[in-house]
């Protein structure tokens, strides 16, 4: 049971942010956003770029408002 | 009467209510992040968990499975803590809450399932967001 499968069982709502969506999928996250091309190490995308950061976070957190249903890892391209 | 076992096909759902603008925001990290002043994370192994505050300035952080080119230039690229703070001053979010948390690299999977996330849970609890944000690396 992962970390973010718990805090959702504890009445809190969740957004996981990942690189590596095949490996999150395996555990089913309530709602999570996949930042292309992004990779492990680099999750908000770009150092010093507060910007594409505010973005990515931003996107991950409209997913708590507006996602419908459980279980999707939307994927969103911000360039490279 | 002991919980059943979730299963891995349930997908648990705490659905969201109010607005962003009234939210409060917890970063979940399991990218081995800290204070500075804290004993690093053991990078072999460590079933620890940190409780973080303050700005990333004062953040380090102790990993040996991901890229460090983007974190050792600015910790938000794996812990945004100042972004939700920026987010605070133009109105995106009530606010962080005062504490983030941060594990690393376990492969005692017992040990984190019986101790380390019932208390990292009690104390997310205790930081009462309105939605916790996980990042890894």
């Amino acid at each position: 049971m992962t970390v973010q499968r718990l805090i959702e069982l504890r009445g809190i709502a969740t957004v996981l942010i990942t690189v590596d969506p095949e490996q999150s999928a395996q555990a089913n996250p309530p709602r999570a956003l996949h930042p292309r091309p992004f990779v492990p190490g680099h999750s908000l995308g770009r150092p010093n770029d507060p910007a594409l950061q505010k973005r990515i976070l931003g996107d991950a957190l409209a997913l708590v408002r507006d996602a419908k249903e459980p279980g999707k890892i939307v994927s969103r391209d911000y360039g490279g | 009467m002991d919980q059943p076992e979730l299963s891995r096909h349930c997908i648990p759902w705490t659905p969201f209510k109010g607005s962003l603008g009234d939210a409060t925001v917890c970063i979940v990290s399991s990218a081995g992040v800290r204070k500075k002043t804290d004993p690093p994370f053991n990078t072999d192994g460590d079933s620890t968990f940190r409780v973080i505050d303050g700005a990333g300035s004062d953040l380090a952080y102790d990993d040996s499975h991901y890229d460090h080119a983007c974190a050792d230039r600015d910790i938000n690229c794996i812990f945004p803590i100042d972004r939700l703070a920026e987010m605070k001053a133009d109105g995106t979010i009530k606010g962080p809450t005062a504490k983030h948390f941060s594990y690393g690299f376990s492969m005692k999977l017992r040990e984190l399932r019986d101790d380390t996330f019932p208390k990292l849970l009690k104390e997310i609890e205790a930081a009462r967001p309105d939605i916790v944000v996980l990042t890894g690396g």
